[in-house]
């Protein structure tokens, strides 16, 4: 039976909001990084269910991975912390499983480890590669790893415990940010979570239980005692009632909306995570699939992030940009891949922009204008934005806001826009350039 | 306040906030809260010497023979010291600062420090910037706690690290980080905007703000709004105030030159975050410490003097701190190693002037290192409560008694 107020029942095309330029782009820049002119208008044309069925393909990357290898390692081998940002861009730009990259993205944001303090590439890059094979997979076998990985319990402070002296910083942050949220356990039951991670330890490099330091005793976490060892311990925490809630939570506002929710929305979703025991892939296609997400709740209601902003126009405009100028502006803006600011990641939303961060944005757009104005035949701008000097303007401009922009700036800035394109000079290519930078000035441009 | 209002004025201009009917923007409604509260306009500019600066050799007992005994190559000689009074003056680098002493705009806090005083580089400078010690909770930093609680999240940028280097962990939170700023050309648009495009939209912004349907989109144009005006207002400040200001041309004169043009770009940003490094002088260190000390000494002075004829002086109060002073007796590198308490200076226009506090002891040593008298979280306390109205308690972790700093 479906229930016609449940938010999350399938969207299907239809007369009213057909399967166009509009969608496709709002379906590629929440589950990839955009894509070219070219690649979305293929989209359009081979139809919905089947972009919608190759977003969750994992197959075919076997050249893309073999291209990349040497990179990893290379970054691993010279422990340099810094080149994994630039690493993991170029996967985000290369990959052609655009869902899993924002996934693992994301998984990297809720899990957040900095480089900065890790400094141990070969373990960033460790915690990357579980991130990437159960992103879309089990949240509990996820969860589980996350629990042992080296890269965490360093970030954590967290590589020595001891049965004596039980350390709470894991076991805090495991409830408070990467299972239940505030509010729904106690003090006491960090206390006791902790006491079942005691002997979990990193030595060497390497985690390694340590059986003389595990308490044995009796623990009571969460309403329930026993002798629990740390895995089982994982576990109940994974079965409290608030853990499918924050869990629904967090990719609705990773993958829909910066808004407040209501909890009540989030039941269906939780609902189809525990039935398929915190499957990741189900509930993700019930997310993506939904009126939810193909409404004005979710179209428009989420500030484009910085990593957004570079890849998709790194992406859209076909550019091969310097990496080292790319760190630095993505810094400038708070969000560089592996490191994120604290535990928490990055909060997103109305804080990627600020006084300072609205001229960077801008300014980042000129700085890849400028690069995709220099490219010439195939790539040139003009082409890649599948622009032509004898084609009618208006309908060009369209073309470009329907592929940039979730929500469409008022008719007045349009009308500006065409005004000041017609008294550009400098040929097709320099008009281009100005008009996309222009884009990239009006406020709308910033939300996707 | 006066900045701040005529620049709302003239972004939103009265004519537009009465022909439309839009809602009031968050940020206005913001500023008219933040003058109902205590201390709204006053701002706090950190001075971070990094290595641990050697208060003996900053501010100088040439009274007494323990120093002349003690800094057998290093010590300054007596008719160099600029005197403050028969027992203690400033190093001879340190005319800046001695001139502000004549401006009455300088207060030194002697016997700065902390019990049980660490010694290592990154324990004491993370006790400095965290306010807590190593078993507490350490991932805030005290001024990022006062972020998170009292100025949150704002298009304007509450705080501002000025300076290429790692953010500093004094302005860590748990949720938006306060941007670390390497250049001013970061509000720079680096577009000439040949065919009026921006003025344009720039207008158009101004008159128009979108429905309240979207309210991010409300907010991205709000912060766009300021965004341009501030860029717009830079050049600008930028342009006309090449000649005039009298920086000396050294990093820290630069950084509090571009600090002084962001006061006056109408953002209402209360906390300034910059760094002086090179303190760490455990090896010839004569020549080295001289010029660190005059760089900060005459970026000051520039500083305080440009702040006094743009009329920001009287709000603004710049406090600069180390993570430890040196030792007492110089080693056998002519330099010195890492010590205790030392003397920490505010300067403003509102400051208790001279010298506060007693110098420590030369003699009565703990481990061979001065003590301290005054913890620094009083003086932590201080500039929260007294000087930017903020509640220190829960910042600092407990009650600091208030010092007396500020007239």
């Amino acid at each position: 039976m479906i229930d016609s107020n449940d938010p999350w029942v399938p969207w299907e095309p239809n007369e009213k909001e057909p399967w166009d330029l509009l969608r496709a782009a709002h379906l590629v820049r929440r589950a990839g990084f955009a894509v070219t002119f070219q690649e979305l208008d293929a989209l359009v044309a081979q139809g919905y269910e089947r972009t919608v069925d190759q977003l969750f393909q994992l197959g075919g990357r076997e050249d893309f991975e073999i291209e990349m290898a040497p990179i990893e390692q290379t970054i691993g081998s010279q422990q340099d912390p810094a080149a994994l940002a630039s690493w993991w861009l170029l996967r985000m730009v290369g990959s052609p499983c655009q869902l899993l990259e924002k996934i693992t993205f994301f998984w990297h944001g809720h899990f957040a480890t900095s480089a900065d303090k890790v400094a141990d590439a070969k373990a960033m890059l460790a915690q990357n590669r579980v991130l990437r094979a159960n992103a879309l997979g089990s949240f509990e076998t996820l969860l589980q790893l996350i629990s042992r990985d080296v890269a965490m319990l360093t970030y954590l402070d967290s590589t020595e415990n001891r049965k004596t002296r039980p350390n709470e910083n894991y076991a805090r942050e495991l409830m408070e940010l990467f299972c239940l949220g505030p509010g729904n356990y106690t003090e006491g039951d960090i206390k006791e979570l902790a006491r079942c991670f005691t002997g979990w330890e990193v030595r060497q490099n390497r985690f390694q239980f340590n059986k003389h330091q595990h308490d044995t005793g009796i623990k009571s976490l969460l309403g329930r005692s026993g002798h629990f060892s740390g895995e089982e311990a994982v576990r109940i925490v994974l079965e409290q009632p608030a853990a499918a809630t924050f869990i629904a939570g967090k990719l609705v506002r990773f993958f829909c909306t910066d808004n407040e929710l209501d909890a009540e929305l989030l039941k269906p979703l939780a609902g189809k995570l525990r039935e398929n025991d915190f499957a990741i892939a189900p509930v993700l296609r019930k997310i993506l699939t939904s009126r939810y997400f193909w409404s004005d709740r979710s179209m428009g209601q989420k500030v484009r992030s910085p990593v957004e902003l570079a890849i998709g126009m790194i992406r859209t405009l076909g550019l091969s940009t310097n990496m080292y100028e790319l760190r630095r502006r993505l810094s400038a803006l708070g969000q560089l891949p592996m490191f994120p600011p604290n535990v928490k990641g990055w909060e997103g939303g109305r804080t990627w922009i600020n006084a300072a961060t609205f001229v960077e944005r801008i300014n980042l757009v000129v700085q890849m204008a400028n690069e995709a104005a220099n490219q010439s035949g195939h790539r040139s701008i003009a082409r890649m934005l599948v622009f032509s000097a004898g084609g009618q303007l208006s309908q060009q401009i369209d073309r470009l806001v329907d592929h940039f922009f979730a929500v469409r700036p008022p008719e007045a800035t349009l009308e500006r826009l065409v005004e000041s394109f017609r008294r550009q000079s400098g040929g097709t290519n320099e008009q281009v350039k100005e008009l996309l930078v222009a884009l990239a000035a009006i406020p709308e441009f910033h939300l996707i | 306040m006066a900045n701040r209002r005529q620049f709302i004025q003239a972004s939103f201009s009265n004519a537009a906030l009465i022909s439309l009917s839009w809602q009031v923007p968050s940020f206005l409604v913001n500023a008219t809260r933040s003058t109902t509260t205590k201390n709204a306009d006053r701002i706090l500019v950190v001075i971070q010497l990094s290595g641990g600066n050697d208060g003996l050799n900053t501010v100088i007992p040439y009274g007494d023979d323990a120093y002349y005994r003690n800094r057998f190559t290093l010590a300054i000689d007596q008719p160099a010291v600029l005197k403050i009074n028969d027992y203690l003056g400033l190093h001879p680098a340190l005319r800046g600062f001695s001139e502000m002493l004549d401006l009455r705009r300088l207060a030194i806090v002697q016997g700065v420090g902390y019990p049980n005083p660490n010694r290592s580089h990154f324990e004491s400078m993370d006790l400095w910037h965290t306010a807590h010690r190593i078993a507490e909770n350490r991932q805030l930093g005290w001024l990022g706690r006062c972020l998170e609680d009292h100025y949150g999240l704002t298009q304007e940028l509450p705080a501002i690290h000025y300076g290429d280097g790692k953010q500093p962990l004094a302005l860590a939170t748990r949720g938006t980080p306060a941007p670390s700023i390497a250049n001013l050309d970061q509000f720079r648009l680096n577009i000439a905007d040949r065919k009026g495009f921006l003025s344009g939209l720039r207008q158009d912004m101004s008159v128009r703000r979108p429905s309240d349907h979207n309210p991010l989109l409300g907010y991205i144009h709000d912060s766009a709004g300021i965004a341009l005006k501030t860029s717009e207002r830079l050049e600008n400040i930028i342009e006309t105030t090449r000649e005039l200001a009298a920086y000396p041309a050294t990093r820290l004169g630069r950084k509090l030159a571009a600090v002084s043009q962001l006061m006056d770009s109408g953002l209402g940003t209360r906390i300034y975050y910059v760094t002086h490094d090179g303190f760490d002088t455990h090896a010839n260190q004569g020549t080295t410490h001289a010029a660190l000390l005059q760089e900060l000494g005459d970026a000051v002075l520039a500083f305080t003097n440009d702040l006094d004829k743009r009329g920001h002086l009287e709000r603004t109060a710049i406090v600069s701190f180390s993570e430890f002073g040196r030792r007492v007796r110089e080693n056998a590198s002519r330099g010195t190693d890492h010590g205790a308490a030392a003397p920490l200076f505010i300067a403003g226009g509102d400051v208790n002037s001279g010298l506060l506090n007693e110098h420590p002891s030369l003699t009565d040593l703990d481990e061979g290192d001065l003590k301290f008298s005054i913890d620094y979280r009083r003086i932590y306390a201080t500039l929260l409560d007294d000087w930017l109205g903020i509640d220190s308690e829960s910042i600092l972790g407990g009650r600091f008694p208030a010092f007396d700093l500020f007239s």
